[in-house]
Order: C-alpha cells, then sequence, then structure tokens
C-alpha cells in the first residue's frame, strides 16, 4: 500500500471514531467529571495529534523539481 | 467587554513595556535588514529557523478568536464546540497535503507571494487576480476581526466610557502594529510573534489554573451544568450538529492552510527540516490552547449563566473579571492574561497586514501598474498601502462596534478561501490541471457560496445548509467544474 493511502486511511479512522456520531441520544456517563463522547473526542484528538507529528518527524519531504514539473 | 476589570498603575506598566517591547522589536527588525528587496522585507531573506517558525505559525493561527470567539461559541452551544479541537488539528494534517510540493517549488522559484505558485502553474492573469482578490477580501475580514476584538479587550482593561475606550484600543494597538510591521517587516512580525506566542502559551496554561482554582474541578462544573442549566449542552450533539462538525473540519482545515500569511509561512522556513519540525509542534497547539477555550466556555455555563446573543462573546472577560476580585495573585494572572489576549490579536493582526501589503504592492500594483518598478518602490509602496488599508479598517471597526458576532465573521471568510483548494492542493499533484476551467470553477465556486450564505434561502439556517457550510457546497462544483474541464481540454489536444 503506497504511503499516502495507509495516512489517509488513518485520518478517516480518526475521523469516524473522533465524531460523536455513533453515540446513542441518552448517553449520560462520565469520564473524568466530562460526558463520556466528550472525552473520546478529546481522546482521538490526541492520537491524531501524535500521528501527525510522528508522519512529519518520520518521513522528510522529496524537496527535488523534476525537469517537466 | 460588560466588566471592566480597571487595573491599576502597575498593571499599566506591564502592558506598556510589553506593547513598548513590540516597537523595539520592529525597530531591531529593520535594523537586521540586509537589503531593500521584497524577499527580505516579507520572507527575511533566507528564512527563520524552528522555534521562530513554530511561534510564528502559532501566534498567527490562535488569534483573538480562539480566546473570545471559542469560548462564546461553547457557551452558546455547549460541549460539542470541543468539534474545535478536531477542526484545528486538521489544519496541520491538511498541510500535508501540499506543503511539501510547494515549499519545494518555492525555494527553486523564489517565489514571495502566494499567488506566485498560481502565476508559475497556469501562466494566467485572470486566476491570479480573482485569488488575489479572495485572499485580500478574506484576510481584510480577519483583519477587522482581531481590530474589534483588540477594542473589546482595551474596553475590559479601562474605567473609561466602554464606547470610548473601544475606539482608543483599536486606534492605539493598530497603531503599534502598523508602525513595527513597516519597521521590520517579516523579521519584526516573525520576531515580535515569539514574543506573543509565549506569552499566548504561557496565557493559556495561567487560565486553565485560573480556572481550577477559582471553580473547582471541571466535573463539578459538568454536575452543575446538568442540575441547573439546559442539559441539551452537555447531551450528545444531534444529526445537525454532526454534520455541521464534519463541515467545520474541512473548511477550516482546508482553509486555514491556504490563509497567504500561512502560505508565505512556508515560503519563509530555512529548510524542509525545519518546517516539518514547527507543523510537528502545531500538531499539539489544539490540546492547550483551543481546548483551554472549551473548558473556559464550560465554566462559563456552569456558574455565569443568562448571557445571549454577541454579548456571550464576552463570557471570558466576566470570568477574568471574577478571578481579578478575588485575590492579588488572581489579580496579577489576570494581567498576564490580558498581555496574552493582546498577543494572540496583535500576532494575528499583523501577519494579515504584512500579507495584505505584499500583494497589493507585488501582485496588484507590480503586475498591472508599473511591472518595472523596482523592489525598493514596491516595497516602499508595501508599506504605504498597509497604512491606506489600517486607517480604512480602523473606521469600520468602530462603526461595527456592537454589530456583528465574532464568529459570524470567522463563517464567512472560509466559505470563499476554500474556493482556492483545486488552484492550489489538486494542480500542485495534477500536471493535467488547465487554467481556464480553473478560473471558471473558482468564480462559480465564490459565487455559489456567496449566494447560498447571503441569497436569504428557506433551507438556509444560521449560515449552513442541512449544518453544512455553502463554500462546501460550493467547492463541490467547481472541484467538478476544474477536474471535467480539465480531462475535456486535455482530451481535445
Amino acid at each position: 500500500m503506497k504511503r499516502q493511502y495507509w495516512i489517509i486511511t488513518v485520518y478517516i479512522v480518526f475521523l469516524v471514531s473522533g465524531i460523536p456520531w455513533y453515540w446513542p441520544d441518552n448517553t449520560t456517563y462520565l469520564v473524568l467529571g466530562l460526558p463520556v463522547w466528550f472525552f473520546v473526542a478529546i481522546l482521538v484528538s490526541t492520537f491524531a495529534s501524535l500521528f501527525t507529528a510522528f508522519i512529519l518527524l518520520r518521513y522528510s519531504w522529496d524537496t527535488e523539481i523534476k525537469p517537466d514539473e | 467587554m460588560n466588566s471592566n476589570q480597571v487595573f491599576d498603575l502597575n498593571a499599566w506598566i506591564f502592558i506598556s513595556i510589553y506593547l513598548g517591547s513590540l516597537i523595539l522589536v520592529g525597530f531591531l527588525g529593520y535594523r537586521a535588514r540586509q537589503e531593500n528587496t521584497l524577499k527580505d522585507f516579507y520572507l527575511a531573506g533566507n528564512g527563520f529557523g524552528l522555534i521562530v517558525i513554530f511561534l510564528t505559525l502559532y501566534a498567527t493561527q490562535y488569534s483573538g478568536n480562539t480566546l473570545f470567539g471559542y469560548s462564546g461559541k461553547t457557551y452558546r452551544i455547549g460541549y460539542a464546540w470541543i468539534m474545535s479541537v478536531h477542526f484545528m488539528t486538521a489544519i496541520v494534517a491538511c498541510y500535508l497535503i501540499y506543503a511539501p510540493r510547494l515549499y519545494a517549488r518555492a525555494r527553486q522559484y523564489n517565489y514571495i507571494t502566494p499567488t506566485d505558485y498560481l502565476q508559475h502553474r497556469f501562466n494566467s492573469n485572470w486566476i491570479n487576480v480573482v485569488a488575489t482578490l479572495i485572499m485580500i477580501v478574506v484576510l481584510s475580514n480577519y483583519l477587522l476581526a482581531q481590530l474589534m476584538a483588540m477594542g473589546r479587550a482595551m474596553q475590559g482593561l479601562s474605567s473609561a466610557d466602554p464606547a470610548l475606550a473601544y475606539q482608543q484600543g483599536v486606534i492605539l494597538l493598530t497603531l503599534i502594529i502598523v508602525i513595527y510591521g513597516t519597521l521590520g517587516g517579516i523579521r519584526a512580525v516573525a520576531w515580535t510573534d515569539v514574543i506573543q506566542g509565549l506569552v499566548l502559551m504561557v496565557g493559556f496554561i495561567v487560565l486553565l489554573f485560573m480556572l481550577f482554582k477559582q471553580f473547582g474541578p471541571i466535573s463539578l462544573a459538568t454536575t452543575t451544568i446538568q442540575q441547573t442549566q439546559d442539559v441539551t449542552k452537555v447531551n450528545v450533539p444531534d444529526a445537525n450538529r454532526i454534520r455541521e462538525w464534519v463541515s467545520y473540519i474541512i473548511i477550516v482545515g482546508l482553509g486555514s492552510t491556504l490563509y497567504p500569511q500561512a502560505i508565505q509561512r512556508i515560503y519563509a522556513a530555512r529548510s524542509e527540516k525545519v518546517l516539518r519540525q514547527a507543523l510537528a509542534f502545531m500538531a499539539f497547539a489544539p490540546l492547550f490552547t483551543s481546548l483551554i477555550a472549551v473548558i473556559t466556555g464550560i465554566y462559563a455555563i456552569a456558574y455565569i449563566p443568562g448571557m445571549e446573543g454577541t454579548a456571550s462573546d464576552q463570557v471570558l472577560a466576566r470570568i477574568l473579571s471574577i478571578i481579578q476580585q478575588n485575590s492579588i495573585l488572581g489579580y496579577w494572572l489576570v494581567v498576564i492574561l490580558y498581555a496574552a489576549i493582546l498577543a494572540a490579536m496583535m500576532s494575528t493582526a499583523d501577519s494579515a497586514l504584512l500579507s495584505i501589503s505584499s500583494m497589493l504592492s507585488k501582485d496588484i500594483y507590480g503586475r498591472f501598474v508599473d511591472s518595472n518598478a523596482s523592489e525598493a518602490k514596491l516595497t516602499f509602496l508595501g508599506k504605504l498601502f498597509s497604512w491606506c488599508l489600517i486607517i480604512f479598517l480602523v473606521w469600520l471597526a468602530i462603526y461595527l462596534s456592537d454589530k456583528a458576532s465574532l464568529l459570524k465573521l470567522l463563517d464567512r471568510k472560509f466559505d470563499m478561501l476554500i474556493q482556492l483548494v483545486p488552484a492550489f492542493m489538486v494542480s500542485i499533484h495534477w500536471r493535467g490541471m488547465q487554467a481556464l476551467p480553473t478560473f471558471i470553477g473558482l468564480v462559480i465556486g465564490v459565487l455559489v457560496s456567496l449566494l447560498l450564505a447571503y441569497g436569504g434561502f428557506d433551507f438556509v439556517q444560521n449560515g449552513k445548509i442541512y449544518g453544512f457550510h455553502p463554500g462546501l457546497i460550493g467547492l463541490v462544483i467547481n472541484i467538478t467544474i476544474a477536474v471535467t474541464g480539465s480531462c475535456i481540454m486535455n482530451k481535445n489536444k
């Protein structure tokens, strides 16, 4: 799988899991004093930040311009 | 602001030293100039290192709107505004789409303004003019929002009549910005961003500390809201809010990377490694910035009920007023936080102003009025345009002082900015992209977005269509025209 495809796939997973569309309307459970859906949204955002930093630090950018570009 | 903090002489001395240091940095930037050229004035010659690039990106990205607008929006809609942490994180992810290739081209071809890339890629004056106009309108809107926020911040600091304090605040702070900006160009702006970025980071952490100390744990705030306030603010967001969430992630994520000042910071990095590392730090910024603004809004829902409409953008000021009156420590923490608030607004405003001046002088004057103008003349004209524009915007900020909520201003600019996605992001990956369909798509995308936003249609509620920003509808049409048209033209070649 090309690198950009798995990166996009991971971001889609973050998007789908971070937005609270799948929680029942009557969810009132609290985690650390926060609504559980809110807590999960922060958690996923933290993982997204870690993943983004990993991508940026792990892979250098190709700064060579091909002659036909 | 409705509640005055009314600082004593010592606090004013602290704030004055801070503001004076900005002018000093502007002068140092002026002294550090190497040559009287556009590249030196707008990109600091060979560019900045990691700390400067990170802090200038940070200070520019997080504005007065983050503090006042986000806490106010949380107050109005509840916990669902945690979506702001998501869309601010999305910005860094969206840089990955095109920053690597744009940086390489900028270094190779010496780009200075954002539309230098478009000129090089499409060689079309039409695309350039429309893109430049969109960017100038959007940035002027953004700049105006910052000026208005500066006025409101000064209302909170002064014991004078609120209307007078607002006017004085707008004029004084704007004057400081335009002085150091025209003295030292990007060096002054980026170096003051270092001070402002550090003050801002400290300010957010101080704010979090103050909230916990004053009001207790957030669990108590949540329980209080559940028992005494509108529980829908705590409940799982409804379907319309979920669609809005998705819409914000796309429109702010893509749109913010296309801010002209953001693009120029890509150009201004000393190396690709520096830029990558700065963006890696930026990936975590929403967690210690936007999230704290949301938490502030949550405490306000619990403990300062009853504010409505545009007044709710003042919840942060109300909270600070309560903390300030409580202890000497609280008083001084509020003073530091006010310096951070001013930093947030001024650092965003100065970058926007500098970017507009570069586009007016190089992209409009240098390209269409006098193509033989020297670099020194264009640099001088850029400074002159800054002064003219800022005078007009100061007048507008005073005129509009109580007429628009901060977030309404934010919403419309992204609808327009995001229309540049095909021209920048698609074209940089697809060599088959053609100028004519890109131009037509851009124009129609902007027109559709504005028509939907301001057309008074029944299906547009609160400026959105089933939760989606009009700009996204415009973008779909825009991309369809640009890509389909390019495919047809390529086939007929």
